[in-house]
Formats: C-alpha cells, sequence, structure tokens
C-alpha cells in the first residue's frame, strides 16, 4: 500500500511540478545563497548586538568640594558600571556644553560646602542634569542617581540596624539576564517570517510577470497542486534555516533548549506556511513587481514591530496592543521564547497555537481563493 | 560626462515612475502609515506589567504595602489562588512577577527587624526584568518612610533637571528616528528596483549600446530618485509636525543641508544592490533583509549605539542611517547645530561615495556579466 502511494505521488502533476521548482531554486545559486547565509550571519550579529540595558552612562562631574565623602559619593555612583566617570569639566558651564554636545548623558555638580554641611548634620543638594534625548535612558538614569545619592545619605545617619525590608529576588529561566537569550528567539522569528514572506511574493510574482503562469495552467495541474509545488521547496529551505537558528542559539549564544523539539519544529513549519501563504497572498492582489515588494516591505515591518521582537508589548498604546493580537509572528515568538526557556507545553501555548493556526487556514485559503480567481 | 544626457536619464526616469499610479501613490502612503505605527507603538518605558501577590501576613499593615506596590502605573494585579505555588501563574505567561510576603511581615518590621520578602521574576524578559526589581526595590524604601520606619529625608539629595525633554516625552526620541528609518528604507527600495528591472527587461542593453557613460546612468538615475525621495521627505516631516507635533530646535540649516546628502546615499544604496544584483528577487532579498534590519537594529533608532559591544560597535559606524537619526534627533530636540554634529556631513559623503564607486565598478564595463 505504502508502495502505492509513493507510485500514486511520483506520478502526480505535483511531484513534477515541485521537481520543477526545486530545480529552478538549486538553478539560481544567489538565491539560494541569500535564503540561508544573510539570515544566519544576522541572527549573530543582532543577538550580539541588542541589549536594552542602561549601562556605561558617561557621567560629566563637578567636584566644588573636593573631599573625602565627596569622592565616596562619586565612587557610589560609579561602582557598579551604570555610570562612567567620563570628565571633569571647570564650570557648570563647560558642563552645559559637553551635555549640548553629547560628550555627557549625566553631570553631577557636588556644592563646594558639601562636607562641612554633612559633618553638621545637615541636608544638603546636589545638582544632576540629565540629558533628555532619549527619554526612556533619561527615565532610567535620573531614578539611579535619586536612588545611589538617596541611599548613600541614609548610610551618613549611621541608623542602627531597623526595619527593613530586603527582596530576596529570583530570576526564572534566565538566571543572568543574559539579553540575548531575549532577543535571539525574537529575531529568529522575525527573520524567518520576512525571508518567507518576501521570497514567496517574488517567486509567485516572477512566474505571473513571466508570463510562465499561462502556461502551468494550461497543464492537467490543478491550481492548489501548482501553488503547493511552489512552495513546496521554499518551504524545506526555510525548515533548514530553523535548524541553523537553532544551531546558533545553541552553539553561539549558549542557549537552553527546554522544552518539547518537535512541536518547536511542527510550529515553526506552521509559521513558515503563514509566510509564504502571506507572500503569495501579497503577489496575487498587487498588479505588478514593484507593488509586491513595496507592499511586502510595508507589511512585515510593523509585523516585527507589533511582535515584541524588539519593543515590549505592555508598553504600547492599547489600540497597538490589541492590534499585535491579529499578528502571527507575536504569537510565533511567544512560542519560541517559551519553549527555549520555560519548559511548558500545549497545555499552556494552546492559544497560541491556535491562533497560528487560523492564520495558516485563513491565508492559505484567502490566498489560493485570489490565485484562481486571477487564473481563470 | 555630458549634463544633457545626465538630464534626459533623469526625465525618462521620472515618467517611468509616475506611469504607475499606484506605486506612486504607494511610495507616500506606505512611509506615511508605517510614520504612524512606529511612531505610535514603540514605547520602551514599561507600564502595566502583570504581578501576582500572594499576602500570608494578611494585616492592614502588609495591604498597606500592597497598595504602594500597585500605586505606580508600572505594575498591575493580577488575581491568583493562594493554595497554588506562585510560580505557576509565571509559568502559564499569566503573571511577569510574583511577590510573596511572609507571615511574620509586619511583626519583624514593627519589631525594628528585617523581614524578607520573595520575589519571583520571569527573566525571559530581560527589560521587564529589570524594571520590575527596581520598581520594588524603591517601593520598599518609599513604604517605610510614609510607614515611619527610615527618616523622612535622605542627609543627600539631588535635585534633577532633564534638559531638551523636560517632560521625557519618548515621542520626541522615537519620532525623528522612524523619519530617518523611512528616509532610507523606501528611497533605496525604489532605486533598487529601477535599477534592476532595466536589467530584467532587457533595456539596460540599449543604455550599453548608447554613448552613455556608466557615471551619466548613475547620476541621472540617482537624481530621479534623489527629486522623489525628496518630496517623501518633506511630506513625511510636515507630517510629523502635525502629528506628533514635532518641531525644529536651533539652527535649520544642519537640517537642510544634511537631508539631501543623506537622502542620495540612500538613493546610492538603492542603486548599489541594483547594480549588484542579477534578479529582481535576490535583489529586494539583500535590500530586504541587510539594508531594513540593519537599519533598523544596528543604528541606535531603538537602543542606543553605546550598548552594542566592541568589535560590532565598528560595524554600526558604517550604516548611514545612523549618522542621519544623530542629525535629525539634533534638530528637532537637542538643538546644538553644527558644533555638535559636523562629522555627519564627512561620514554620510564618504558613504555616498564608497556606494557609487561600487555601483559605478559594476556597471563602467557596459556589458552583461552572466
Amino acid at each position: 500500500m505504502d508502495i502505492k502511494f509513493f507510485e500514486q505521488l511520483f506520478e502526480s502533476c505535483f511531484w513534477a511540478l515541485a521537481l520543477k521548482e526545486v530545480r529552478q531554486i538549486f538553478r539560481n545559486k544567489q538565491l539560494l545563497f541569500l535564503l540561508t547565509f544573510p539570515p544566519t550571519v544576522q541572527l549573530c550579529i543582532f543577538g550580539f548586538a541588542l541589549s536594552p540595558d542602561v549601562r556605561h552612562l558617561k557621567l560629566g562631574i563637578i567636584d566644588d568640594s573636593r573631599t573625602e565623602i565627596s569622592r565616596e559619593l562619586v565612587a557610589a555612583l560609579t561602582e557598579n558600571q551604570v555610570f562612567i566617570a567620563q570628565t571633569y569639566p571647570a564650570n557648570p558651564k563647560a558642563l552645559g556644553e559637553e551635555v549640548r554636545r553629547g560628550k555627557v548623558d549625566v553631570g553631577l555638580i557636588i556644592p563646594h560646602d558639601f562636607q562641612r554641611t554633612l559633618k553638621r548634620g545637615r541636608p544638603i543638594e546636589v545638582q544632576v542634569l540629565v540629558d533628555g534625548v532619549n527619554a526612556y535612558t533619561a527615565g532610567v538614569a535620573s531614578n539611579y542617581v535619586n536612588q545611589i545619592v538617596n541611599q548613600y545619605g541614609y548610610q551618613l545617619v549611621a541608623r542602627p540596624q531597623g526595619a527593613n525590608i530586603v527582596p530576596q529576588i529570583v530570576y526564572l529561566y534566565n538566571p543572568g539576564l543574559i539579553s540575548s537569550w531575549f532577543f535571539v528567539p525574537g529575531v529568529m522569528g522575525m527573520l524567518l517570517t520576512m525571508v518567507s514572506v518576501l521570497a514567496s511574493a517574488v517567486e509567485v510574482v516572477k512566474e505571473k510577470d513571466a508570463g510562465t503562469l499561462e502556461q502551468l495552467l494550461m497543464t492537467p495541474a490543478s491550481v492548489l497542486e501548482i501553488l503547493l509545488a511552489k512552495v513546496a521547496p521554499l518551504f524545506f529551505l526555510l525548515m533548514g534555516d530553523v535548524f541553523l537558528s537553532l544551531g546558533v542559539a545553541r552553539f553561539v549564544f549558549a542557549m537552553p533548549f527546554r522544552g518539547n523539539l518537535p512541536l518547536f519544529l511542527a510550529l515553526s513549519g506552521l509559521q513558515i506556511f503563514i509566510g509564504i501563504s502571506l507572500g503569495i497572498l501579497l503577489a496575487t492582489v498587487s498588479r505588478s513587481k514593484q507593488q509586491a515588494i513595496l507592499t511586502s516591505f510595508f507589511i512585515t515591518l510593523p509585523m516585527v514591530i507589533l511582535s515584541g521582537a524588539l519593543a515590549p508589548i505592555e508598553s504600547m498604546p492599547p489600540f497597538f496592543q490589541t492590534l499585535s493580537l491579529f499578528n502571527p509572528l507575536r504569537h510565533y515568538i511567544t512560542i519560541v521564547r517559551a519553549l527555549m526557556l520555560k519548559d511548558v507545553g500545549v497545555s499552556v501555548l494552546w492559544p497560541q497555537i491556535l491562533a497560528l493556526a487560523i492564520f495558516a487556514f485563513v491565508f492559505m485559503s484567502f490566498s489560493s481563493y485570489r490565485f484562481r480567481a486571477q487564473a481563470q | 560626462m555630458k549634463l544633457k544626457r545626465v538630464w534626459a536619464q533623469c526625465v525618462k526616469e521620472l515618467s517611468q515612475f509616475r506611469r504607475d499610479r499606484l506605486t506612486v501613490a504607494l511610495a507616500f502612503l506606505l512611509p506615511f502609515a508605517t510614520l504612524l505605527i512606529f511612531g505610535f507603538a514603540i514605547r520602551l518605558e514599561t507600564k502595566n506589567i502583570p504581578l501576582v501577590i500572594q499576602d500570608f501576613d494578611n494585616s492592614a499593615f502588609s495591604r498597606a504595602y500592597i497598595e504602594r506596590l500597585y500605586g505606580t502605573n508600572q505594575l498591575d494585579p493580577v488575581r491568583w489562588f493562594r493554595d497554588k505555588l506562585a510560580q505557576d501563574s509565571i509559568n502559564q505567561g499569566k503573571a511577569s512577577a510574583a511577590v510573596i510576603i511572609p507571615p511574620d511581615f509586619s511583626r519583624r518590621l514593627k519589631e525594628g527587624k528585617t523581614s524578607t520578602i520573595q520575589v519571583l521574576i520571569d527573566g525571559s524578559d530581560v527589560a521587564n526584568a529589570r524594571v520590575i526589581k527596581n520598581s520594588i526595590r524603591a517601593t520598599n524604601t518609599f513604604f517605610l518612610k510614609t510607614e515611619g520606619l527610615l527618616p523622612k529625608q535622605s542627609l543627600i539629595t539631588s535635585r534633577t533637571r532633564v534638559w531638551f525633554n523636560p517632560g521625557r516625552q519618548e515621542s520626541l526620541y522615537m519620532v525623528p528616528g522612524v523619519l530617518a528609518i523611512n528616509l532610507v528604507l523606501y528611497p533605496s527600495i525604489l532605486a533598487a528596483i529601477a535599477m534592476v528591472r532595466d536589467k530584467e527587461e532587457g533595456t539596460i542593453v540599449q543604455v550599453y549600446a548608447s554613448s552613455t557613460s556608466a557615471t551619466e546612468l548613475l547620476l541621472g538615475k540617482g537624481l530621479a530618485y534623489l527629486s522623489i525621495a525628496l518630496s517623501e521627505a518633506v511630506f513625511l516631516m510636515m507630517a510629523a509636525a502635525l502629528i506628533f507635533g514635532t518641531r525644529l530646535a536651533g539652527d535649520p540649516t544642519p537640517l537642510l543641508v544634511g537631508t539631501p546628502l543623506f537622502l542620495a546615499t540612500s538613493v546610492m544604496i538603492g542603486l548599489f544592490v541594483g547594480a549588484r544584483s542579477n534578479s529582481q528577487s535576490a535583489a529586494i532579498q539583500v535590500v530586504g533583509a541587510a539594508n531594513a534590519l540593519t537599519t533598523m537594529l544596528l543604528s541606535g533608532f531603538i537602543y542606543p549605539i553605546s550598548n552594542i559591544p566592541w568589535p560590532l560597535s565598528l560595524l554600526a559606524n558604517l550604516v548611514p542611517v545612523r549618522y542621519y537619526i544623530e542629525l535629525t534627533r539634533d534638530s528637532f530636540v537637542r538643538g546644538t547645530g553644527w558644533p555638535g554634529i559636523w562629522f555627519v556631513f564627512p561620514a554620510l559623503a564618504a558613504l555616498g561615495l564608497v556606494l557609487f564607486w561600487g555601483a559605478w565598478q559594476k556597471l563602467q564595463r557596459m556589458q552583461f556579466s552572466d
């Protein structure tokens, strides 16, 4: 019975067409190279380069006091690498100029009567100047300065061991808070989706432009067979990309894989399928190659932004949070992060899996409908 | 080189572009939509992080503490059962953190002793994890102060002034970046398509056969797409001013000089890729994968360039949009002008020339390579 199945398969139009597509892709060495090499390199680069930490902020210091206590305060600020003592300008005007030119992120001015006042047990103020161009960093930086300065001020009061709340913090799944463990799954999903949408859109539109689509439609093959054969080689190439990415995650970034591997592969396949269907859909609705390229870019970039791969979804305005629920990439990235870092399965991930399945069904049926409508 | 031929090439290119009405519309609509989506959606300051609290003390004191924790808009309450493991709420993705308050919380604090609370944080989201930690630390100090368990005032306080953007509006940081990203993506894609189309349709053979030189061809096409890019730039900047309220801060001349220079490099990226690749699918792959993502991620658009570790930070210096982002942020927010950003101009000019040379190298032989 198995043999019969294979006989049927090999004699079918689908097989012949798939072979044609495979040959076409393998003849195009440039495409083969572009589908595998850049995504892998980019995963490496972005995995290392992306980091949300606020660290190594350049601190400009004017210490008019020049005393032991003032130096200790500076040491308290710079000891944990958040701030780095960059410059010691002569006066506030020079400090202002350095902030203006971006040489300094945070300026600190310690008054000349700093030690004297503190020794008398009186409170004193230090001035802090923050470059607010990057609003997020500025917020974090000013919080840090306030916290450290306040803390140092409390220490001086020589308080006896009093009431205190000590949080005992445990970071689950990523105890070292390694940035790449957060970004690698996101970048992986992002690259897979971009490449699958762009490549499939171009492949279909190329056939349309060259007029060879009509030739294919003259053959006894059905529309669905043509479509599936068209995407089959692309699908397997992209699955190859999934394995490459897994290898990079494992061997370059030493990421754990705690979940279920077959589940991960199946869902990655589903995501690639969604990307390819979306690409075909875009190719069938656009009238020219330029339009297909422009619109597929236009679709994929917001998909990346609204996926939580780079910036957190929680901080988006409510409208965009709702919109992101209609983004398959968001669900896929949630799945990849969960499967790589947490040991969870279908019982937790079913809403995301269901969403992906619905997207796959809707996109594929709509794009094959459009394809068929255009064929006639 | 004859200016007349450059001009003729430019006019031909523009009329070819104009003929496809839908593409013309898309060339303006898509950047506009991108401006809206990126400009509104990308925010780094985290709010409403779901937090579970298990209170085993259950006193008025601990409830006051919980109220403090939820008092900021950073943490959002999530209901969880007292008899279930707190960690499960994080495992199931219902919460990003859990705080467990021990039964002797209020007793120990009132006796002037230290009480330890358990905090479990989902470390898979690195950025949020740090925010949660800092937020809980700050709440602890604040709570102890309001309950009179810590002196009200520290001896040293800091008076902070935030320059350039006193309200710390994130849109002021993001929107100039989005403008720059848009102005590299769309002009370069349009130029790449134009270059490759000639090759695929074979019309480039006519150019090869004519007396037009490679320099003239590149300049002609470049000029045409530069003019399209310039109108996109004016349109997007007006839209940003109307929608996000971005205003020029200080001297406008760096922006006026820098924008055409930058747009010229954007168009050159497209022509370079177009000249170097043989088929359209390959061309958009290169522009797409390399250009779009690199410009977005290695340009300091979302996370500062200073966060990129050393050898890779050198790579960031080769990304033209990195310089233009510094320029737009200076022109729209900081307003330092020439002394602060003079380096942008030689860098952009150098990168543009390198790209031009790369495209010219490929085209100058004026024959098919494959």
